[in-house]
């Protein structure tokens, strides 16, 4: 039981050092700077983003069409319930069989009124 | 297991389902709103029914005992104030009022299985289950300050269920267990006396204080009430906080009540937490000029004297809460219903537009008066007596400096409530248009009033059935 702060204390730990890391690290060019060991001279070489790769062709921020958004939400409901009636499937068995089937069955009800919801609120319609 | 004993929170969930399919098929939309007030009687009745039984269901998880269902009859008198007062101002959003209803009676779903879990996950589930539908409604009327609203509202909730999960993690980690009763045995086996068990009861506190509103957790209050429906803001402020205090009473009683080291901390942390949120509300409340916000903070200062009965840690200060909460409710729900009838005619809700109303409107600010009298605390009011029951306790536990802030406090508090009664009636009407109001709205504020004068008068009925709801499951 005494270990338990402990573990998380390692976590606390590496949690202060990365914060620190990421400060250190971002005021040391500007402490230099201060100091007078690094002159500041600025070109467009150095200015330009140091990334692999292509360069962007206009901007990055593309504005995608809202309509995605309902779809990706309805998709990703249903998804996450075909995901969840594997386990329920495999552990369905024994004596409770028959209270397992239909509180599943009241799940997928409550989804299908969902659904249903969904699409006479035009949510599936790609208008 | 028995399905009879989950039967008003399976009837509730049923009836915001029913709502959600009769939304799709009928075009007036006030039948909903009747649809979901009458079946209300439901779950009513099934809690009436219960009313007596102390047993767990659901493998332990859920309780059936006098807390949760006087905490149910609550939350359905909740929910069926919020679909009256509600129908005024439907108009403006047009096209989504199924979803609204649907979405309080879900909320309604969550609040009631809240106050029956007495176990961490089921709790949390709960909590999020009251929380989403919420967290929707604030945003509903899709300007630029509900949306906001919702926004902040989502974001730090998310936050304070982050800090709660931490917590809760923290002590199961410490107990192996998740059942309040199960912790509470680990607790009592004794042993688990480590800084990491009061680390994780501090982050409880922080993230059922947000739902509560206490200060320093209070940041959202202000800006969500403002730009929230009105409807919706009267209803975070009664339904989340009586929520709120219902699973702080449940988990720090039943898990937490156990070692006298604990006891003593945690009602510590809640004192001193309990001075700084009557402070802090009152104090600022003053400078309030849009009254939604000073109603936010006044709903901030009473959480903290309804903490008084919380850090008193007896069953006095418990049965003190849950007459506070009722009362509470209903003094704030008939502010905010007055509130909705004059910014349905004005347009807004700064307190100086509100000069000279009771010529123009002389019994709707007649119950605006005799609801922020109430909040106030004076007598014959509902609040007074509610305020004198919690003090007591506090008296009762030793807590001395406490009820002298919250008396010092309460006298603050007079100064910006009565400043709009003040308002009212000697300031001078910018017009002599009368305010109109239908008939929900009136039976919302009449049964309010009603209700506000009676428990001022004649408290022991709720009383008794406080002390009696105080008694939780072992």
């Amino acid at each position: 039981m005494m270990s338990l702060l402990g573990e998380f204390g390692q976590i606390a730990l590496f949690l202060i050092l990365s914060v620190l890391f990421a400060v250190i690290l971002l005021l040391l060019p500007k402490a230099l700077h201060y100091v007078g060991l690094v002159p500041k001279k600025p070109s467009p070489a150095k200015r330009s983003t140091y990334e692999c790769g292509m360069q962007t062709i206009g901007e990055t921020w593309v504005r995608f069409n809202f309509r995605y958004y309902l779809y990706a939400i309805s998709f990703m409901l249903f998804d996450i319930l075909a995901i969840l009636l594997f386990p329920w499937a495999v552990g369905l068995r024994g004596e409770d069989r028959a209270f397992g089937l239909l509180v599943m069955g009241i799940f997928l009800f409550i989804l299908v009124v969902g659904l249903v919801f969904a699409w006479k609120k035009g949510a599936l319609e790609w208008k | 297991m028995n399905w009879y004993l989950i039967s008003p929170q399976l009837s509730l969930g049923a009836l915001a389902l029913l709502v959600i399919l009769l939304d799709l098929f009928i075009r007036e939309k006030r039948f909903l709103a009747v649809v979901g007030a009458i079946g209300l009687a439901v779950p009513f009745g099934f809690a009436v029914s219960l009313w007596g039984h102390e047993e767990a269901t659901l493998y332990g998880r859920l309780a059936v005992d006098g807390f949760s269902l006087f905490f149910c009859f609550l939350f359905l008198g909740i929910a069926f104030l919020t679909l009256l007062y509600s129908t005024d101002y439907l108009p403006r959003m047009p096209g989504r009022e199924g979803e609204y209803y649907a979405l309080i009676l879900l909320s309604t779903t969550g609040f009631t299985l809240l106050a029956a879990a007495r176990e961490l996950i089921s709790i949390y589930l709960a909590l999020e289950l009251s929380s989403l539908p919420l967290y929707a409604l604030a945003a509903f009327l899709r300007d630029e300050k509900s949306t906001e609203a919702g926004i902040k509202y989502l974001l730090l909730g998310a936050i304070a269920s982050a800090v709660l999960l931490y917590g809760m993690a923290l002590i199961f980690g410490l107990t192996g267990r998740t059942g309040l009763s199960e912790i509470a045995q680990a607790l009592a086996a004794g042993g688990i006396r480590e800084p990491a068990l009061l680390f994780g009861v501090v982050l409880l506190i922080a993230g059922f204080g947000f739902k509560i509103a206490a200060v320093p957790f209070h940041w959202w209050v202000p800006d969500v009430y403002e730009g929230a429906p009105t409807p919706v803001t009267a209803y975070i402020s009664v339904g989340s906080k009586a929520a709120g205090f219902a699973v702080i009473l449940r988990v720090f009683y039943e898990a937490f009540g156990q070692p006298a080291w604990l006891l003593s901390d945690w009602s510590l942390i809640i004192a001193v937490l309990s001075a700084l949120t009557m402070t802090l509300g009152n104090v600022v409340a003053i400078w309030q000029k849009n009254i939604k916000r000073m109603l936010g903070y006044s709903g901030i200062a009473n959480a903290g004297y309804i903490m008084v009965g919380l850090a008193a840690a007896s069953s006095l200060g418990r049965s003190g809460v849950l007459f506070f909460l009722a009362a509470y409710t209903l003094a704030n729900i008939g502010a905010f219903t007055a509130v909705i009838a004059i910014s349905n005619k004005l347009g807004s809700d700064l307190i100086e537009d509100y000069s000279g109303m009771a010529r123009r409107a002389p019994a709707l600010a007649l119950a605006l008066a005799i609801f922020l009298i109430s909040l106030t605390g004076i007598p014959p009011t509902a609040g007074f007596m509610a305020k004198v029951y919690v003090f007591n306790a506090g008296l009762q536990a030793g807590l001395l400096w406490l009820v002298i802030i919250g008396v010092i406090n309460s006298v603050i508090s007079a100064y910006y409530y009565l400043r709009v009664v003040k308002v009212m009636f000697l300031g001078q009407p910018a017009s002599e248009e009368g305010v109109p109001s239908s008939i929900p709205l009136r039976a919302v504020l009449l049964i309010t009033a009603l209700g506000v004068f009676l428990l001022g008068v004649f408290p022991y009925g709720l009383l008794y059935l406080a002390e009696r709801a105080t008694l939780l499951l072992p």
